[in-house]
């Protein structure tokens, strides 16, 4: 029987609202849930829905107007920017739907990269190691121009989780992606993350993407209007083994 | 017309039309600068001849030679010596007869006694009237309202002359100047069979009517006439108005290249937002036709109204500046050639066809695929026709501009050259950084991978960085060296008092005189009256050969002789070797004596050569000298300068006088009269009003001069910014992915210092091997001398620290750029 456990990321009743030439706009409102570690949590909705804002505060990558983030039980939204960058740095770690990686560096110092940043010792056995689990130990030294989409995307896992995240950022993963590729990104993730233990939020426009994680957060307007959080207890291992078993068939 | 707004609406087409702007701003204020300073060339120099064309003669010219200037302004103007007579007094003098029209140019300063304040008048003397120089008043002690008898003829002084329009600053005649009406001329009886006159007949007409009407005249020259014109005058080449309009020329040259370079670095950034339309429309099966009008079609005729506005803005400036001080700047603008119009409104034009329309038209080279790819293609790279287009613009726009391309020619090579070269030579440099970089801190193997690896941003951005270093290091030098070059030659204390005709025994009241008015007396140059007799041997008369009988008035006349031992300051020695110099070679029996050193210009005219021996007659008889070196004289300088100079003591058994000019504080006139009360047989000429307006136009010219450097500085700061624009976007999306990935904001200002620092200090590090290799042959063409060093060389480091500062100044934006912006390209 799994433990009850620790919440990772506690978002407490978050608004969100701008400025805009007819007045004050508002982008998110009561959003509200808990997140654990070795959790997946899918954001849903159409465009303009405020997923990409959620994702945005969640991440630390702006600050709510109204409500609290907490990261590990300290108050992660009321951090400066660069405490805020910091914390990202030691816990977070991102996959972007256009990858992100720095065009004038190649493979393995893109790799290198967040765990430089992070001050890691050995920066590059860590990075060839990642870069070896995702396939790509021949394009070590090629740059991301050579490479293609799917290659790319592999390359931003390798970058995601060479820093051990233990809560990780997916926007629109596949967003850039044919099916094949997208498919193969996707089983590398989650078995990546099954082994990381990582936290996943994952913000994406297909339901069936979706319906691997635990949680379901449906929004709408910037507000949620269908959360789906599945009984904490069962610890989601049924819906993992569904997904695997779903890749083997196909 | 919404189409000829819509580029507008992006920021590197708003970048590439300030750059247009600019440009034309910087190209026609140059353009109409030097519309302005011919002008004035013109105008000084037909003031200094008389008019635009001189007809001169030894007696009336032909019934058919005025016949053939009959519809032009014409004036008479007859030169003669002759001697006045007052009580016993006697005193020879220049006179000269004018008529009603004299004078053609400029006006005459006069005063109404010996000390007054002048005024200006402008026309002669009416008939029955005389004026007379300070000297004549001095010498005769005589007054204004006194009646002189010039030959039969009794005149009453009406006013001292202080300056004729076209007096010459020479110093060859010494006597003393009188003008009267030529309608007296008959009845004073002086123009007898026999009379030495030169008559000249002085012509005011337009540049073309003085062409045709030269050839005319030359065609039926008579063997004792000459003629002249503005074209030929030799002022045009000498003094700060020369040197100021090599100076003009060059900064077209260098405004050229470097708005061109801001010209290419805006619209690249441009070409590569245009890209992916440029391929959307390819995909749609769009033509390289199609393409080509839709996405350049409007871009031409979007930038003209830059052009206009930078073009208007340009001739305004020049027409306020110049304008300042002198009333007739606007006039001159609007007086400009329709060939000037158009070249300012060309220029610009020809710039962006060279600079910006190649790098557009890799946009019709797009691949459809273009639209699949997120990274920037080898087509959208430069091509050697874009290479070709942006080397030769400036030459051609030096050439239509300056017509000076072989003055420039040096220069213009090597800047060409090192602009090919430079990415040669800086690209090891950065690329060896990159390398060694592996044992650097993270932020700077961070900050050197952004510049080594993105070799299609950084390498145009340093070419252009390096190029804007040295043009302002280079126009820094050589705008400072011209300043000082023209004070060292007019300094606020230049002598604006000449006095002749000082004896041994008169020094002591003199230096006295000069000590208690703390006048600034310049060296005594002993003087000699003599005249040249014969040329190695044979009478002056027969060895001047036809062709330079022009130079008669030359020979006819007593010459100042004198001798020194230095060379005078404001001399310099053409060929030949100064006096009492030896070479090692030399035998050491070489004579020292019988030395003479003669002035270029004269020895021109005289077909005089080194070698020559000459003779000299004297009031105390021969004088034999050989000729040792050829002087090039600087007539502007206000020193006593000297035709031939004797060596040392050559001139001991004759009969000397001395010579000197002073600088006298200003006060009132009294203090030349005690002089002239203690001294009443030397002669004291007041060249104030001419050095005035020396001063003047040494003023104007480091008026212009400053202007043009301020110029530059503009055209240099602008591919500075274009360049660091042209980045930003990039520079803000690393910054963005670094502080996703958790980089802090100290970090990523980290990088940035070493970044602009990495960039501007390889750039400094060009400049300073390019602007030292240039000084060399631009210190030759506008100051006759080689590389002198300055502190102007250290100006590149200190422009890498402000482009540095600067970088980061325009990179706020990029730096705080949110990592949000990551999350939303994709939607933007």
């Amino acid at each position: 029987m799994p433990q009850q456990a620790t919440p990772l990321l506690e978002v407490s009743n978050i608004a969100k609202q701008v400025q805009g030439p007819e007045g004050e706009l508002t982008l998110l409102e009561g959003i509200d849930f808990t997140l654990s570690r070795g959790e997946s949590l899918a954001i849903t909705g159409p465009s303009g829905s405020g997923k990409t804002t959620l994702l945005g505060l969640l991440a630390g990558l702006d600050t709510p107007t109204k409500g609290e983030i907490r990261l590990n039980s300290s108050a992660f939204s009321a951090l400066s920017e660069d405490q805020r960058a910091s914390q990202r740095g030691a816990t977070c770690a991102f996959v972007f739907q256009e990858f992100h990686l720095v065009a004038d560096m190649n493979v393995l110092e893109n790799v290198m990269l967040p765990l430089e940043l992070a001050g890691r010792e050995k920066p590059a056995a860590i990075a060839k190691d990642w870069i070896e689990r995702v396939g790509l130990s021949h394009r070590i030294r090629h740059f991301p121009a050579t490479l293609s989409g799917g290659e790319q995307q592999r390359v931003a896992l390798a970058r995601a989780f060479a820093v051990q995240p233990r809560l990780l950022f997916a926007d629109e993963p596949t967003g850039s992606l044919d099916h094949a590729n997208g498919k193969r990104i996707i089983d590398l993730l989650f078995e990546l993350n099954e082994h990381s233990g990582a936290a996943l939020v994952l913000v994406t426009h297909d339901p069936q993407l979706a319906s691997l994680c635990q949680h379901h957060l449906e929004l709408h307007e910037g507000k949620i209007i269908n959360k789906t959080f599945a009984d904490k207890n069962l610890q989601d291992k049924s819906v993992i083994e569904k997904h695997i078993q779903k890749s083997s068939n196909t | 017309m919404s189409k000829l707004f819509r580029p507008w609406r992006d920021h590197s087409f708003q970048l590439l039309a300030l750059a247009l702007a600019i440009a034309a701003f910087a190209l026609s204020a140059v353009i109409f600068l030097r519309a302005e300073l011919e002008h004035r060339f013109s105008v000084s120099t037909a003031e200094a001849l008389g008019g635009d064309l001189v007809l001169a003669s030894s007696r009336t010219p032909e019934p058919e030679q005025l016949a053939q200037l009959a519809e032009l302004r014409v004036s008479q103007i007859i030169d003669f010596s002759t001697v006045l007579v007052h009580d016993d007094t006697l005193l020879l003098v220049s006179a000269r007869a004018v008529d009603k029209n004299y004078p053609l140019y400029g006006k005459i300063q006069l005063a109404d006694n010996r000390f007054a304040d002048e005024y200006t008048q402008e026309h002669g003397p009416a008939p029955g009237e005389l004026w007379v120089a300070d000297q004549v008043i001095d010498r005769l002690k005589i007054s204004v309202g006194t009646a002189l008898t010039v030959g039969n003829k009794s005149l009453k002084i009406s006013a001292i002359i202080r300056q004729l329009p076209d007096q010459n600053a020479g110093f060859y005649s010494m006597n003393p100047r009188i003008v009267l009406n030529s309608a007296d001329l008959a009845a004073t009886g002086v123009m007898g069979p026999g009379t030495r006159i030169r008559q000249q007949t002085v012509v005011a007409a337009e540049h073309s009517s003085i062409a045709r009407i030269s050839l005319e005249l030359d065609l039926n020259l008579r063997p004792d006439q000459t003629l002249e014109t503005v074209d030929d005058a030799a002022l045009r080449s000498m003094g700060p108005l020369r040197q100021l309009s090599l100076w003009a020329n060059l900064a077209v040259l260098l405004i050229s290249l470097l708005c061109g370079a801001a010209i290419y670095l805006a619209t690249s950034q441009r070409v590569r937002r245009r890209a992916k339309l440029a391929g959307l429309l390819r995909s749609f099966g769009a033509s390289r036709y199609q393409v080509m009008t839709r996405l350049l079609g409007w871009e031409f005729l979007a930038v003209l109204p830059a052009v206009i506005v930078g073009g208007a803005l340009g001739i305004g400036l020049i027409s306020g500046a110049m304008g300042s001080g002198n009333s007739n700047a606007a006039t001159t603008i609007i007086a400009a050639t329709p060939f000037e119009w158009l070249t300012a409104l060309l220029a610009p034009l020809l710039l962006w066809l060279a600079f910006a329309l190649p790098r557009l038209s890799a946009l019709v080279r797009v691949p459809a695929i273009e639209v699949l790819r997120q990274r920037e293609q080898g087509s959208l790279l430069s091509t050697n026709i874009e290479l070709l287009a942006a080397l030769s613009a400036p030459v051609l726009l030096a050439g239509l501009l300056t017509d000076s391309l072989g003055e420039l020619g040096k220069v213009l090579g090597l800047i060409a050259a090192l602009g090919v070269l430079l990415p040669a030579l800086l690209w090891p440099l950065i690329k060896g950084l990159d390398l060694a970089s592996a044992r650097l801190s993270l932020p700077a193997r961070l900050a050197i991978r952004r510049l080594s690896r993105r070799p299609a941003l950084t390498l145009p951005l340093l070419v252009s960085l390096t190029l804007a270093m040295t043009v302002l290091t280079l126009a820094g030098q050589t705008g400072s060296e011209l300043l000082k070059d023209w004070r060292t030659r007019l300094p606020s204390q230049a002598p604006n008092h000449f006095v002749l005709n000082l004896f041994d025994r008169d020094m002591p009241v003199f230096e006295q005189w000069l000590k208690q008015h703390e006048a600034l007396a310049q060296p005594l140059y002993p003087v000699v009256r003599g005249r040249l007799s014969t040329i190695n041997g044979v009478p002056v008369r027969e060895a001047v050969t036809k062709e330079k009988k022009s130079s008669q008035r030359h020979l006819n006349r007593d010459l100042i002789l004198t001798e020194a031992s230095t060379l005078p300051a404001s001399n310099q020695i053409n060929s030949g070797q100064w006096h009492g110099i030896t070479t090692v070679n030399a035998s050491p029996t070489k004579p020292t004596q019988h030395e003479v050193s003669v002035e270029q210009e004269i020895a021109n005219r005289l077909g005089l050569k080194l070698g020559d021996k000459l003779e000299f007659v004297t009031s105390r008889g021969m004088l034999s000298t050989t000729i040792t070196s050829l002087r090039e004289v600087d007539w502007n300088s206000f020193e006593p300068n000297f035709y031939f100079i004797f060596a040392s003591n050559e001139l001991a058994n004759e009969d000397i006088t001395w010579i000197t000019s002073f600088w006298l504080p200003d006060g009132d006139g009294a203090r030349l009269a005690e002089l002239l009360h203690e001294l009443p047989h030397i002669t004291l000429l007041d060249v104030k009003t001419l050095l005035d307006k020396a001063q003047d136009i040494i003023a104007q010219a480091s008026q212009a001069s400053a202007l043009l450097g301020a110029l530059l500085m503009f055209s240099a700061l602008l591919v500075l910014a274009a360049g660091l624009l042209g980045g930003q976007q990039q520079r803000g999306r690393d910054n963005a992915l670094l502080r996703a990935l958790g980089g802090q904001q100290q970090l990523i200002k980290r990088i940035l210092w070493i970044e602009f620092l990495c960039l501007s200090g390889s750039a400094a590090l060009g400049a300073t091997i390019i602007s030292l290799l240039a000084l060399y042959p631009l210190n030759e063409r506008l100051f006759q001398q080689g590389l002198s060093l300055s502190p102007w060389q250290a100006l590149p480091l200190v422009l890498a620290l402000i482009v540095t500062f600067c970088g980061l100044l325009a990179s706020r934006k990029a730096l705080q750029q949110p990592a949000l912006s990551l999350l939303r390209s994709h939607s933007s």
